[in-house]
């Protein structure tokens, strides 16, 4: 065994060759907190890696004419002035291979969940590449620089497919499709992160990879997240990019492009991918603070001018590509937390003009128990019904506009007390939708139980059931409905409509349900009284 | 507008091209002048670095930074300058050389923000990194 060893070593030594090049070297002029401005390097670019004399990495920011301005991508303690830094003439990259799923990686895509290193993928893996390529290179991690010049108008296909999320009024109302952009929007504690959850939860069997880019967030809250996707077994298609916030700016800076570059090398497998930036408004924060030490001019809040350009570049890489150019997709659901539900700060405005619409979620709403907590008037989605499956199409519609009726009676209805019966009804109407949307966190629901609650709803069976029963005739009728509507929820899956027999079967279901439903729930309250 | 090292070393360089010995003493007290008015004696060593810069490029002059582990003898120095020269087309190069036992053995060769580390210590560094790292 020793000799073996012995052996294997001297190979190792003999296989080894040096080639002495010549090699650009700079040295530390002055240091702040994660910056330094280095001398020399003159044939640097922009975005090139730099390695410290301790090897501590480094990204060129700022050319200027007798200097350059690094942010240092790990522990700064240790580099001193006078440090030599030698340029690599490569842009920043990371390694990535299949087997990052299921894993916790930093900004820089190593494993950060104590699992062990990230292997390269098995040659039996399939990789969805070419034949062609050698052995060699398909059991190599894959180099994926950061930062990438995002697809081009040629190459992309508009938006057609639902990402279904799993949650009811989103699906209803506020469809994503496969290759948006939406933004999540809205006050601390109002639920943003837990609609990216339960949208990651709902990925399970859907064909879909999630990346979850966790920008500045505490390590406490990143750990319960990944407990929570690991319980609902999500954790197998996901993977959690983090720089918290007790890491560098600069890592928090470089995390989202970190995020991307995994999903594109995903989406270079065909496959459709989610990227959830949670959150941009600490990305800018963390950029802006990068920004001053570097001494870029501030402008608006203190943000540096390229700050649009920051975002707008890391969403424009969302997207679905054609089958020419490879095919898959990248959604994207960045978050920005507002202060006081001020959406017309500057890196809200910004990241709402790049997004293709915003889920809005508002704090009154939340404590009213509207939860998710989404303000319909508000939220939007650019991409609209071309991203819903035809029978969701069908039932949206109504409930739009019967939601948009409740929204202008309800405040209307606070001034006069006489109402006309027409009026009311569609009061009631209302109250109802706003019951059925309510949803519990980490209770995504399938898609044909959705159309099923909501058809419910939309054709008028749940106007005599009384809006604090509404959960429970829902909860149950979902249960019932396995059952005795099966040819509806087949036709659903498969079909994405439902036909005259599927419409029968359910309309018969949803009667005999409520008729047992109202004898045993509501008859005896009513007798009693 | 902010006034860099460099933009003085340059106008340090223009004020100076051509003087007289005499003209020349009252440039210079001038310079030294505008540097302290600028609060800028502190930058004093960039400044005179930048000006260096500016007449080594003007005189087509090279600086090397030659360290090994033993001394170099002075043939040996006379052909690395004349390789040097060739190279970068130079017509006078600077050596200064440098003695440093932890090299081991090897020469490392410094030229502006160049680098030519071909010293025994570099290679086991290498050597040690490619066992680690598999590279």
């Amino acid at each position: 065994m020793s000799n073996h060893i012995v052996e294997s070593l001297k190979r190792e030594i003999e296989n080894f060759k040096t080639q002495i090049k010549i090699e650009k070297i700079g040295k530390v002029l002055e240091l702040f907190d994660g910056i330094a401005k280095v001398s020399g390097l003159s044939d640097i670019k922009s975005s090139e890696m730099v390695i410290f004399q301790n090897g501590v990495m480094g990204v060129a920011l700022n050319l200027e004419e007798d200097a350059v301005g690094v942010i240092i991508l790990g522990d700064f303690s240790k580099i001193k002035e006078g440090d030599e830094v030698s340029s690599t003439g490569r842009i920043l990259e990371i390694s990535v291979s299949d087997n990052i799923l299921g894993r916790v990686v930093n900004a820089l895509g190593a494993p950060i969940d104590g699992k062990g290193l990230i292997r390269a993928n098995n040659p039996s893996q399939n990789s969805g590449r070419s034949d062609s390529e050698s052995l060699q290179t398909r059991t190599r991690p894959t180099a994926y620089p950061i930062e990438k010049v995002a697809p081009g108008v040629i190459t992309r296909l508009s938006v057609s497919e639902p990402v279904a999320t799993g949650i009811k009024v989103i699906d209803a109302i506020i469809p994503i499709g496969r290759g948006q952009r939406e933004l999540i929007i809205g006050d601390r504690q109002t639920g943003k992160t837990a609609i990216a959850i339960d949208t990651i939860l709902n990925q399970k069997g859907q064909n879909m990879i999630c990346v979850y880019v966790s920008i500045g967030q505490k390590d406490s809250k990143l750990r319960k997240i990944e407990a929570r996707l690991e319980a609902g077994g999500a954790m197998k298609y996901t993977v959690i990019v983090s720089a918290g916030a007790s890491e560098a700016a600069s890592l928090s800076y470089i995390a989202p492009y970190t995020g991307v570059s995994i999903a594109e090398y995903f989406m270079d497998q065909r496959k459709d991918v989610l990227i959830i930036y949670d959150d941009l408004s600490k990305h800018a924060v963390a950029y802006r603070e990068i920004s001053l030490l570097l001494r870029r001019p501030p402008g608006r809040e203190a943000y540096p001018g390229d700050v649009f350009y920051l975002h707008s570049r890391l969403l424009e890489r969302a997207c679905k590509r054609n089958e020419k150019y490879g095919g898959g997709s990248i959604t994207a659901l960045p978050i920005i937390e507002t202060q006081a539900g001020d959406i017309s700060a500057y890196i809200p405005t910004n990241v709402i003009s790049i997004t293709d619409g915003q889920i809005f979620l508002e704090t009154d709403l939340f404590y009213k128990g509207i939860r998710p907590a989404i303000n319909i008037g508000s939220s939007v989605s650019r991409v609209g019904s071309s991203a819903q499956i035809k029978a969701m199409k069908k039932i949206a519609g109504t409930l739009k506009l019967d939601l948009a009726q409740f929204r202008e009676l309800e405040a209307f209805s606070q001034f006069g007390s006489d109402l006309d019966e027409a009026t009311k009804r569609q009061l009631e109407r209302g109250k109802r939708a706003v019951e059925v949307l309510k949803q519990f966190q980490y209770a995504p629901m399938k898609m044909e139980h959705q159309v099923i609650v909501l058809y419910a709803l939309v054709k008028g069976f749940m106007d005599d059931i009384p809006v604090e029963k509404i959960k429970e005739f829902e909860s149950e009728f979902i249960d019932y409905s396995e059952n005795n509507a099966k040819v509806f929820c087949k036709e659903i899956i498969e079909k994405k409509m439902w036909s005259d027999k599927g419409e029968e079967q359910l309309k018969k279901a949803i009667e005999d349900f409520k008729n047992s439903f109202l004898i045993e729930k509501i008859a005896p309250k009513a007798l009693s009284r | 507008m902010k006034i860099s090292s460099q933009n003085i070393a340059e106008a340090v360089y223009r004020a100076t091209e051509g003087r007289s010995s005499q003209d020349l003493a009252v440039t210079l007290k001038r310079s030294a002048q505008v540097l302290k008015d600028k609060h800028m004696l502190g930058k004093s060593g960039e400044v005179l670095n930048a000006l260096q810069n500016i007449f080594d490029k003007k005189t087509n002059t090279v600086r090397i930074k030659i360290t090994t582990a033993k001394s170099l003898g002075l043939g040996e120095r006379n052909r690395l300058e004349n390789r040097i020269k060739e190279k970068y087309k130079a017509q006078i190069v600077v050596g200064e050389f440098f003695e440093k036992k932890e090299l081991l053995g090897g020469m490392r060769v410094e030229i502006g923000d160049e680098v030519l580390d071909d010293t025994y210590k570099n290679k086991l560094h290498k050597l040690e990194k490619f066992l680690i790292q598999g590279k």
